[in-house]
Formats: C-alpha cells, structure tokens, sequence
C-alpha cells in the first residue's frame, strides 16, 4: 500500500540531496568558497568600480516581456488545436469557433494593451 | 450549451466591452462605467431566473466538468449580488483610488478598478458550478489572479502595495499546494471528475491513505481561501492594506467560493472518517482564534479581518456537520451584514479614517449610517431577529444533531467573545463623545443600498423561508441527511 509510495519520498530525498550536495561539494573542493575582500570587488582593467552591482532597470522591459509570454502561450495551445482540425473540423464547427473565441479575448487584451501605451517605448 | 453557461459568457463579455470603453473612450465620467457594470450585472441576475433546467447529471463532455444544479444556481446569485455591492462601494471609494494612481488623465485607472470585479465576478460563477479539478482549479486562478491586482490597486499607497505582495506569494504557495494535492487523488483514483472520484473511493481495493494525503492538500488551498487556522496569516495584513471594496470583495466572494467549492470537494471524501476529525480541528482552531485575535483590535478593519476569519469558524462547523443549506443560509447572512459593515466604513472613513475612534460619537454626526453599523454589528455578533443570529442558530442546530458537542461548547463560548468586540464599535459610536463635527455626506445610491441591506437582514432575521426554498433540492443536502 503506502510503501509504493517509496519512490517519491525516494524522488524527494534526492532532488533535496542533490541541490544540497551540490553546493557543498562546490564549497568543500572548489576555491570559491573562500572569499577575500579583494576577490569580492568587481574585475576591470585599471577602473575603479562605478556604480551599483544591481542597476535599476526600467518597468518598461518586464512590461514587455509580460506582455510576450502572453502572447506566446497563444501559439502553445494552437499547435495541438491545428493537430486535431483537420479531422474535429468535418464533425462540427465548435473546433473553429471555440479557438477564435480565445484569440479574440485576446485580441481584446491586444487592443486595450495598444490603446493604454504600453507598447508605446518613448513615454 | 444552452442556459448557465452563458451567464458567464455574459458576464466575461461585458467585462471586456467595459475594457475597450475605458480603453478607448478617455474622456468620458468613468463612473459611467460603473453604472453600467452595475446594469449590466442585474440583468444576468435576473436572467438567472429564468434558466432551462439542466441535463440530467449523468452527463459527458461539457456537462462533466460543469453543472448547474440548484447549488450552483445559488452561488452564481451570490456572487451577482456581491459583485453589485462590491461595485456600489467602489464607486464611493473613487475619489481615494484617484488620489493614489498618478496617470494621464485625471481619472486614470478607474475603468480598470470597476472592469477587474466582473471578471472575478465570472471566476466566481465558475467556481460554484465546477464538478471537476480542472476547472475548480481554473476558475479559483481566474479569481485569484484579478484579486492580485485588486489588492494592490492603490498601488501608490505602500500598505495596498504590501498587501498585494503578501497576498500573491502566499496565494501562489496555496496553489502548488492545490495543485500537488490534486495529482495525488488523480494519481489513486485516475480520475479529476467528483462524481467519478466518489466512485472510484468507496471500491474496495482503493488506496486510502495517499488519497487522503492529496485532500490534506487540497485542505491547504482551500482553507487558504477561506481564511482557517492555520493558514489565516495572511488575512489581518491583506485586509487591512487593500482598498477597503476590495477588502469587503475578499471577505464575502473569495470565501463563499471557497465554501461552495468545500462542500462539493469534501463530499467523495466524507466516506473516510479522517477526513472529519481534521476538519473539527480546524474548525475549532479557527473559531477560538478568530475570535480571541479580534478582541484587542483597534482599527476596525482589522477587527472585520479577524470577524471574517471566526466566521469562516462558524461556517467551518456548518461543513463538518454536513449541513449545506445552514452553510448556505451563514453565507447569505454573512454577506448582508459584511457588505452592510463595509459601506458604512467606507463613507466614514473617506472623512475621519477607518480606526473604531473615528466611530467616536458618530450617532449624532450621521444617524442614519450609525444605526446601520448598529444592525451591522449586532448581525454579525448574533442578536436575535437579525439574519445572523438565524445563521448560527441553524448551523449549532445541525451541529448538535450531528453530535459534535465539542464544536458547539467551543461555538457558544466564542460567540460571548465575539459580543464585546462587535459591541465595542457600537459603544464608541452611541456613547463616546465626537471628535469632530458636521454631517456625514452620503450619496442617494449608497444611501439606498444601505437601507436595502439593513431591510434585508431584519426580513432574513425574521423570516428565512425565501433563503431556505432556494437551497432546497441540492445534493449536499441529502447527503446532510446520510
């Protein structure tokens, strides 16, 4: 009974044990681990280091790349979608209808998108 | 695909006209928008009346992931009804969401604070239909993802900001836990339908353990959802941070969709006598914290906060005893008086601020909007002839024929708790002296709502029978008297 369930506790321990092995291990045998002030500070030739290590970077990029993974997921469902049309197709039309009703909430969410400036890289 | 399903359909769709309006008409008074979402959603309210009655619930395909039984009828009404409250207040609240969003226009991001509630509006009504995890678990993200942006609207004002933050790692975190939950019951039974999955537990050779083990999980998410201990860290700060319509939204749509949801999903899993004694652990958990939390409370929506997480308490007894219409008459009740508390709050805290001394003295500023306070609190601490006091009234009912004396010794103690909290707002609006001076400016429309609700809750006190007649006929009753 319960003790099937072994692999997965099995599966667990070793994901666990793995990220964990992994980051001693690279602690224990590489030179990294140990860290001097000198080796912390940023590499360039002759420079002094200017700025911050983690600039700011604008809203703009993540609106963009937001707006990409959506879209993008549209072409995920339309692969299997263009698999099945061909034979879904000659039974009924709801194959066809069901798909242009999601693109078109889409489109909407496109539109709106367009209208509010958000593709708009000036403002 | 005729009748419930275009509802909806409806509802997405206005949703989306209310975007383009927005989108495209910018100079138009965004409270427009408002009205007409508000229209909008009464005419699917009353289109819920006139439905054809749904297949026989044997069926495949669609029918299998969906139903419209009288269950799921009533919630859809719920979440209607909510999600017209929920407009009427934020169409109050306006003037502060204007002062926290800087955009190019003086009424930037209106339209989007008014079109996000009826797409959780549609989230919600999918939620009371769905008969399968699939969609159970889509629609609870369709409601979950457009209260992330809800709660942190004011996005100008840290503590919403906080609370958005709060609420979308917590919430994601419930989710996986959700999900997890859910590819372990499949992985025992191979099935995500109810009905199949009620089946496939009570054959002999099924594994039980590790079934129960994915409804733990699935226990997690849910009682994420409604706010039970453990899982109601998140509440006090959430509630509190996040516009206050959106606060009252949360309390009363988000948990009674948890519920409806509970009471679907605990049924196939109510033949596993486990099941039981968890849920009477954390009913009781959530009844005695709910409510000893809300003693020292200062700011009344914090107070409502932890009001909301004792009554998840309330409700969670209503479950434990298998009673679905008790639950369902608590949820109605909740709702009025929720919503009833939440409209006063917003009114006086645009002009004074939203601790219980603000209320100081209010009786001779605004009485009418301190006696709906009044009816509000002694609704929700369960004085006689309100509908709160029927609410716990059926649901200890159900619990001592169900002999869970445990939960109704622990119920009637808390309620005595739950007294002096609700009654110290009432304290501080008849008998403190006021603060400050002048009248309590309220607008013709709240001031309707307002007195609807109050009607409401007095009519409900007295005669339940409407509520009642609607639940009737719905699984969970007849499993009530297994």
């Amino acid at each position: 009974m319960i003790s099937e369930y072994l692999p997965v506790l099995l599966h667990i321990l070793v994901a666990i044990g793995f990220a964990a092995g992994a980051l001693i291990i690279s602690v224990v045998l590489g030179k990294a681990g140990r860290t001097t002030k000198i080796k912390d500070s940023a590499y360039e030739c002759g420079m002094l280091p200017q700025g911050e290590a983690q600039p700011r970077f604008s809203v703009k990029f993540y609106l963009v790349a937001m707006l990409f993974i959506l879209f993008d997921l549209e072409i995920v469902f339309m692969y299997p979608w263009a698999v099945v049309y061909r034979e879904s197709i000659v039974e009924s039309k709801t194959i066809l209808w069901s798909m242009l009703s999601f693109v078109s909430i889409l489109m909407v969410g496109y539109v709106y998108a367009l209208k509010k400036g958000a593709l708009d890289w000036k403002k | 695909m005729t009748g419930a399903p275009l509802l909806e359909i409806a509802v997405v769709l206005l949703g989306l006209t209310v975007l383009l309006v927005e989108a495209f008409a910018t100079t138009i008074d965004k409270r427009s928008l408002a009205i007409a979402s508000i229209v909008g959603l009464a005419a699917v309210l009353v289109a819920t009346f006139f439905l054809p009655s749904p297949p026989p619930a044997e069926a495949t395909g669609f029918w299998s992931f969906y139903t419209a039984d009288s269950l799921a009828i009533f919630f859809k009404r719920f979440a209607l009804v909510t999600t017209i409250l929920v407009l009427i207040m934020m169409i109050d609240y306006a003037p502060i969401v204007r002062q926290t969003i800087h955009g190019a226009t003086h009424q930037a991001g209106l339209g989007e604070f008014f079109a996000i509630p009826l797409f959780t509006c549609a989230g919600l009504m999918w939620m009371a239909s769905a008969v399968d995890f699939v969609m159970i678990f889509v629609s609870l993200e369709v409601v979950t993802m457009s209260f992330y942006v809800l709660v942190a609207f004011t996005r100008r004002n840290p503590a919403s900001l906080e609370a958005g933050v709060k609420y979308l790692i917590l919430s994601a975190l419930s989710t996986g836990f959700l999900v997890y939950g859910i590819t372990w019951i499949f992985g025992v039974t191979g099935e995500t339908n109810l009905a199949r999955i009620t089946a496939a537990l009570s054959a002999a050779n099924v594994e039980r353990m590790p079934a129960l083990f994915g409804m733990a999980l699935v226990l997690v998410a849910l009682g994420f959802k409604i706010a039970a201990v453990p899982f109601q860290i998140w509440v006090p700060d959430v509630y509190q941070g996040a516009p206050t319509p959106v606060t009252a939204y949360l309390s009363v749509g988000s948990k009674a969709a948890g519920f409806v949801v509970l009471l679907r999903v605990l049924e196939p899993f109510f033949i596993l006598p486990e099941m039981q004694k968890l849920l009477v652990v954390v009913a009781a958990l959530t009844l005695i914290y709910g409510n000893v939390a809300a003693l020292p409370q200062t700011n009344l929506k914090r107070l409502l906060a932890y009001s909301s997480i004792a009554h998840a308490g309330y409700l969670l007894v209503g479950v434990v005893s298998l009673a679905g219409s008790a639950v369902g008459f608590y949820l109605v009740s909740y709702l009025l008086m929720t919503m009833l508390s939440f409209a006063v709050l917003i009114i006086v805290s645009a002009q004074t601020g939203d601790r219980i001394e603000d209320f100081n003295g209010l009786s001779s500023r605004a009485p009418f909007l301190s006696f709906a306070m009044l009816i509000a609190m002694a609704s929700l601490a369960g004085i006689p002839f309100t509908a709160g006091f029927l609410g716990k009234f059926f649901i200890f009912d159900a619990a001592i024929r169900q002999h869970q004396t445990m939960l109704v010794v622990v119920g009637v103690i808390t309620v005595a708790c739950g007294f002096y909290y609700y009654l110290k707002v009432v304290r501080a609006m008849y008998w403190e002296p006021a603060a400050t001076t002048g009248a309590v400016p309220v607008s013709q429309f709240s001031r309707v709502t307002i007195g609807a609700l109050i009607a409401a809750i007095i009519f409900l006190g007295v005669y339940p029978q409407p509520v009642l007649n609607a639940l009737r006929s719905q699984p969970v009753t007849a499993s009530a008297t297994r």
